[in-house]
């Protein structure tokens, strides 16, 4: 009896040390090894609904657009991940992995890589040489009062650059100029992209500050919609984040509001550091599995 | 007058107790109201063959697609796991907590086994994706986002439901059922595997059942280590990873609108079902046991 317990209490420290040994040896094995060329690369994107994946997915070609479908090639098995810091954490652990954030989020826990030869830095994305960047617009039928003209004017002032800049967007205003209060008052409809409408809220908030009396209604539903609705004319300002089509641009007048550059990034330890935009694409679409099959 | 006073007092405590009761059938009501009026019309909308039994999942694609047939068989997969790895671990444990564990080891174990129940799940999934995921990547291969990591970590989260209520059904089962079996010559291992076990297994089952229900509705550790892609029936393996229907509401609830709000929410309709089986198969154990 006493010496089954004893027997009972060794076997089971035994299966203890075994597990805990085993796990210390393992650990300490995968840090030493060098980057192997001939392993999978780890995809990483983020979630459907979110705007930089749209945009990302968009840019790259990651998806395919044929007549009036659209489908999203992602290949299968790629990680999904719900925010950036996740997609950096996951990026940041896996020396094979591969992923994708806004420009304003890069650190130096992962590596931002050039894309076709171009740095991911804001002069680039400013200049156009960096590729993964797209324009948030405002956009107005050109008929606009004089209160919405003025928003405009603040959007492009000091103050509206550095609200967003602060939200991590680069401001494309050349030379903007201080905002004054015009103490106007009225109301602004505005509609469109919802990857524009946070930035846009902020613009708002601190318009309203400096002049109490002007109310907003906004809608956010989609680029589409925010041009639609300005060239129809039912809201004053549409949002998007995308470029206009060529028989969009003819019926509107087109402000750029700020640039959303996207970072490409890699694992610290992975020696590339210039990725060709196809391959980018090769990688995300499942063309290429491996890192010795990238250039 | 005294009379009428404690009359009143009763009649009023009656009430605020009654009242606490009825608040908790209201949530319960609330939620199901929430959840079936926004689910099913969506459900309807994408039709219910082509939701349940479709594992394309495209919310984003034009025309978009809603199928989450993946992610029931993700669910069912990661909470399989999950019991495979921690129901013989707490089993042992609770059998060695009732019935061999010296005092001055019991005074370690059991609170250790509470605290793990009380860690918060964000903290289970920060520990996942740093530890368990390297260490699934470097011994198992992959990159570690897999079904063997949210098998491991949901392991561990249901080790404590499963050993205290375990623990406390073996510890239930009447002394003279010991005293009889030693009577009969059986030894302490026999007594305790042959006699106290069997007799505590609708506890043991119930804690089982409270597991699993505690596995698959888990939500924020195994976003963290699943990594969420959504897989086609025919590509899912152990070390690749996967999308469960708690994961598929979480990353996307955030920017998602129209019918693919709805769809998430329709998502949660189907995890919603899955609990109200486990919760009847718990009460169909109790009441069996009653019988008994």
């Amino acid at each position: 009896m006493k010496n089954n317990r004893i027997l009972f209490i060794t076997v089971l420290i035994v299966i203890l040390l075994i597990v805990f040994t085993g796990c210390a040896q393992e650990t300490s094995d995968g840090q030493t090894a060098d980057f192997d060329f001939d392993k999978d690369i780890t995809v990483v994107a983020r979630d459907a609904a979110s705007g930089t994946r749209g945009a990302f997915h968009e840019i790259m070609n990651i998806i395919v657009k044929e007549n009036d479908t659209e489908v999203d090639k992602l290949v299968v098995g790629a990680l999904e991940f719900d925010g950036t810091d996740k997609v950096i954490t996951a990026v940041e652990g896996d020396k094979y992995g591969i992923g994708y954030i806004s420009l304003g989020s890069v650190s130096e826990r992962i590596k931002a890589v050039a894309v076709n030869g171009a740095e991911p830095s804001v002069e680039n994305v400013k200049s156009g040489a960096y590729s993964v960047s797209r324009p948030f617009l405002l956009v107005t039928k050109g008929t606009e009062s004089d209160l919405v003209k003025d928003f405009l004017k603040f959007s492009e002032s000091t103050q509206g650059q550095k609200i967003t800049n602060d939200m991590n967007f680069i401001g494309a205003a050349d030379s903007p100029e201080e905002y004054t209060a015009s103490g106007m008052s009225g109301t602004i409809k505005v509609a469109g992209s919802t990857s524009v409408a946070p930035l846009m809220e902020k613009l708002q908030e601190a318009y309203q500050e400096l002049n109490p009396d002007v109310v907003f209604e906004t809608q956010a539903q989609g680029s589409s919609q925010g041009i639609k609705a300005a060239i129809d004319g039912s809201y004053d300002i549409g949002m998007a984040s995308r470029e206009l089509k060529a028989e969009e641009a003819s019926e509107l007048n087109r402000y750029v509001l700020a640039i959303d550059g996207i970072a490409v990034i890699v694992n610290n330890e992975n020696p590339k550091s210039d990725l060709a935009a196809d391959d980018i694409t090769n990688i995300y679409i499942g063309e290429i599995t491996k890192w010795n099959e990238v250039k | 007058m005294q009379i009428r006073q404690s009359n009143f007092n009763e009649i009023v405590m009656q009430a605020i107790f009654f009242l606490s009761a009825l608040i908790s059938v209201l949530a319960v009501l609330a939620i199901c109201l929430f959840l079936f009026m926004r689910g099913i019309p969506a459900i309807s909308e994408i039709g219910f063959t082509d939701f349940i039994f479709n594992e394309k999942w495209g919310p984003v694609n034009i025309p978009a697609s809603y199928g989450i047939l993946s992610m029931i068989v993700g669910s069912i997969y990661v909470t399989a796991g999950a019991i495979v790895i921690g129901v013989p671990i707490g089993l042992m444990c609770a059998i060695f907590l009732s019935e061999f564990c010296p005092d001055n080891i019991y005074k370690i174990v059991k609170p250790a086994v509470n605290l793990l129940a009380g860690i918060p799940s964000i903290i289970y999934g920060f520990f996942g994706m740093q530890v368990i995921v390297p260490f699934v990547r470097e011994n198992f291969g992959g990159n570690g986002y897999s079904i063997l990591s949210a098998s491991i970590i949901l392991g561990i989260m249901i080790l404590p439901t499963i050993i205290s209520i375990s623990e406390s059904s073996i510890r239930a089962v009447p002394e003279s059922y010991a005293e009889g079996s030693y009577g009969i010559g059986a030894t302490k291992e026999e007594t305790v595997f042959k006699v106290m076990v069997p007799a505590a297994k609708s506890g043991i089952l119930t804690s089982i059942i409270l597991g699993i229900g505690r596995a698959i509705g888990e939500t924020m550790a195994v976003v963290m280590v699943a990594g969420n892609a959504v897989m086609p029936l025919d590509k899912i393996e152990l070390l690749k990873p996967i999308r469960t229907l708690t994961t598929n509401i979480v990353t996307e609830m955030s920017y998602a609108s129209g019918l693919h709000e709805s769809a998430l929410i329709s998502t949660g309709v189907v995890l919603f079902v899955f609990i109200i089986i486990l919760n009847a198969s718990l009460s169909l154990i109790s009441s069996k046991t009653q019988r008994n």
